[in-house]
């Protein structure tokens, strides 16, 4: 009950603070609108797929599978995806490694496995998708052929390649410049959230009501996480605001898993509250937090392509790219919301919350070392 | 019975020891003094005994259970009135009540009741819909008394409550401390105001360098003065002024200089005003104004440490 009352004392004064309450909300939406509208030239509306490039082994002893698998590789050149079979010395995982190819395929016995580029995110799903309609019209094709051998064509029709038309990616949909600016202001107002919780219990400190706080039977760990839980609570409700406020007057297009984007967000206002309170116990004074947190942030957002699209660095910028927070939840929104990739959630989940876990025991450690909060 | 006992009580900042090995017990019912210079150990001690330090060594009873081994009880029957204001200045004084009296377990209409009632004790029920940052310092003050009483504790620690308020205001806050007494709290009360603690407490404990130097009534602790009395002489300049020479004077103890004002404790058995006044007049001095005075705390506390309250 303790942990409620901080926390609702929380939501109470941080509602109150209209000035930072303004900022959090006017700020990312005043960003949308400039960016948005200003840089919408250099986001085309069809996002051009080019040539995908897939090298194939097959070691399968089932010729039944080898020649419908050939038809589907010769139709699919047809829509610019070009399977090459490996020679005997070619290895396809190096290959694909070495971003020669965009994928490759193994057929064994045992199934088919699907080695992909990271980097060619687009392509590898629709390489990913193709595959699987395929397996699937394949495993129906078996079934059809152990009732009656001659209903097989009606699934396999090779003059038809609806198996390309089935791959996930909604093709009339391409993100414009505000779609893009509004997943990207949305994550980067949300790592902001990191300076407001440099002041969670600082705060309490510099007003003396920590020693109020400690005096009364409330636990230190009751303290701790009814403030981390008020602060997500303000916060998040801001960044559902920002969201809404986009979708709604800006048209902005956020997907059909809006919950799954929603619970992204939220891992990652997890992430920035860690984060600031990790912060704000490791250093001596609020100005060096403040100083910290706001260089990690901006870094984070300019890696992250808040302010402009990086497209697809590679070398030492890539590398660095993959370090932003905002690099791996934009990304897993995007795929969520285009390419309706719902697995993508995972690393981002993943990464958030075991750094936000790595903060917090960081913070629970130094917590214990204090005499006080 | 007795509210607090401590025993053996260390409390040491590296090799810098704040409290040292205290021990002292407080009845119920009493308005205890906590006496002392800046830095004395005044607040070391009763954070100690409010659970916001961790002694090295003693043990702090809490109407006689173990802080420690009982912290919850403990807790629960102490009030904090902290030196600073602790109080959200963007909730509030009802707010500001409500919260902290709520942490205490007081829920529903019981916790409406206690916050109306503490609001009232000092004096703030008409401005509970206010914020804080529009009170003047005394009014804050007493917002910051109202937050630790409401829970109705049975102890009450006030950590120096009237610093930097007006006369009017201290006054009122004294009141109400008598009134929590009358009312049945055992109250310990720091200051280095001598005259605070002599107008309202029942023991006082004089602290000096983490130890209790002296303990009792205000009678019994005068009383260990009562041989001496304080000649205070106010001059045009302290150019010419020789500590020593006064001290040799027969009779002189103590000679303190502050501003343009000597202060000299001397035996009170010994008639040597003449010949102090005629030391002033040998070595060019000119005497402003002249003043015996009565043995008070401040001289207990002069005379027990060679410092005043206020250095």
């Amino acid at each position: 009950m303790n942990i409620f009352n901080i926390a609702f004392m929380e939501v109470k004064r941080d509602f109150r603070d209209v000035k930072t309450l303004a900022f959090l909300i006017a700020f990312p939406i005043v960003l949308m609108l400039i960016l948005g509208t200003a840089l919408s030239k250099t986001f085309t509306t069809s996002i051009p797929i080019k040539n995908v490039h897939v090298i194939y082994k097959d070691t399968t002893t089932n010729s039944e599978f080898s020649n419908y698998f050939k038809e589907f590789v010769k139709a699919s050149s047809k829509s610019d995806i070009y399977f090459k079979s490996a020679s005997t010395n070619q290895n396809g995982e190096k290959e694909v490694k070495r971003n020669k190819y965009d994928g490759y395929v193994l057929i064994q016995n045992e199934g088919i496995k699907l080695y992909l580029n990271e980097s060619n995110s687009v392509e590898g799903s629709v390489i990913q998708g193709m595959l699987a309609s395929f397996v699937d019209k394949y495993n129906v094709a078996s079934e059809v052929a152990k009732v009656d051998r001659s209903q097989i064509k009606k699934v396999f029709l090779p003059n038809k390649h609806d198996y390309i038309k089935e791959t996930s990616i909604n093709a009339g949909k391409q993100p414009s410049s505000m779609d893009y600016y509004a997943i990207a202001m949305t994550t980067m107002i949300a790592l902001f959230t990191a300076m407001s919780a440099i002041n969670l219990i600082n705060g309490e400190r510099t007003r003396k009501t920590a020693d109020r706080l400690l005096v009364s039977p409330v636990r230190k760990s009751e303290i701790f996480i009814g403030k981390i839980f008020g602060s997500m609570v303000v916060n998040f409700f801001c960044l559902c605001l920002i969201l809404l406020f986009s979708k709604i007057f800006f048209k902005a297009y956020w997907g059909n898993h809006l919950g799954l984007v929603l619970l992204l967000i939220l891992t990652e206002v997890f992430l920035a509250t860690s984060f600031g309170l990790a912060v704000s116990y490791l250093t001596k004074s609020s100005a060096s937090s403040r100083s910290i947190v706001m260089v990690v942030v901006q870094l984070s957002s300019f890696f992250g392509g808040a302010y402009f699209k990086l497209g697809d660095p590679s070398g030492v910028l890539g590398l660095i790219t993959q370090f932003s927070p905002l690099t791996w939840i934009n990304t897993a929104i995007t795929k969520i919301i285009y390419t309706n990739d719902l697995s993508a959630a995972i690393p981002a989940f993943a990464f958030n919350i075991g750094l936000s876990t790595l903060f917090l025991f960081i913070t629970i450690i130094s917590l214990r070392r204090r005499e006080g909060l | 019975m007795k509210v607090l006992e401590i025993k053996n009580l260390t409390k040491k900042f590296g090799d810098f020891i704040a409290v040292d090995n205290m021990s002292l017990s407080i009845e119920d019912g009493e308005i205890f003094g906590f006496l002392g210079a800046n830095g004395a150990g005044k607040s070391t001690t009763i954070n100690i005994i409010s659970g916001l330090l961790r002694a090295n060594q003693g043990t702090v009873d809490i109407l006689g259970k173990n802080t420690k081994k009982n912290n919850k009880f403990a807790k629960m029957n102490i009030g904090m009135v902290p030196q600073d204001l602790a109080i959200y200045e963007d909730l509030t004084a009802y707010e500001n009540v409500r919260f902290f009296a709520g942490l205490y377990g007081l829920r529903g209409s019981e916790l409406n009741e206690r916050v109306d009632e503490a609001l009232q004790f000092v004096g703030l029920e008409d401005k509970h819909k206010e914020y804080p940052k529009n009170f003047s310092g005394g009014m804050k003050r007493r917002l910051n008394i109202a937050c630790a009483i409401a829970h109705r504790p049975k102890l009450i620690i006030m950590d120096e409550p009237t610093v930097g308020i007006d006369p009017q205001s201290r006054n009122y806050i004294l009141n109400s401390v008598r009134k929590l007494n009358d009312m049945g709290c055992t109250i310990i009360y720091t200051s280095h105001y001598m005259e605070e603690v002599e107008e309202i407490c029942s023991r006082i404990s004089i602290i000096d360098h983490g130890k209790i130097i002296a303990e009792g009534t205000k009678e019994q602790l005068k009383s260990i003065i009562t041989n001496t009395k304080e000649i205070k002489i106010e001059v045009k300049t302290t150019e010419n002024i020789n500590v020593n020479e006064i001290k040799s004077i027969p009779g002189v103890e103590v000679v303190q200089v502050l501003d343009n004002v000597v202060t000299i404790t001397s035996d009170n058995g010994v008639n040597n005003l003449n010949k102090i006044i005629q030391h002033f007049i040998n070595s060019g001095i000119e005497i402003s104004s002249l003043q015996e005075n009565a043995p008070n705390l401040e001289t207990v506390f002069l005379t027990l440490t060679g410092r005043n309250l206020r250095d």
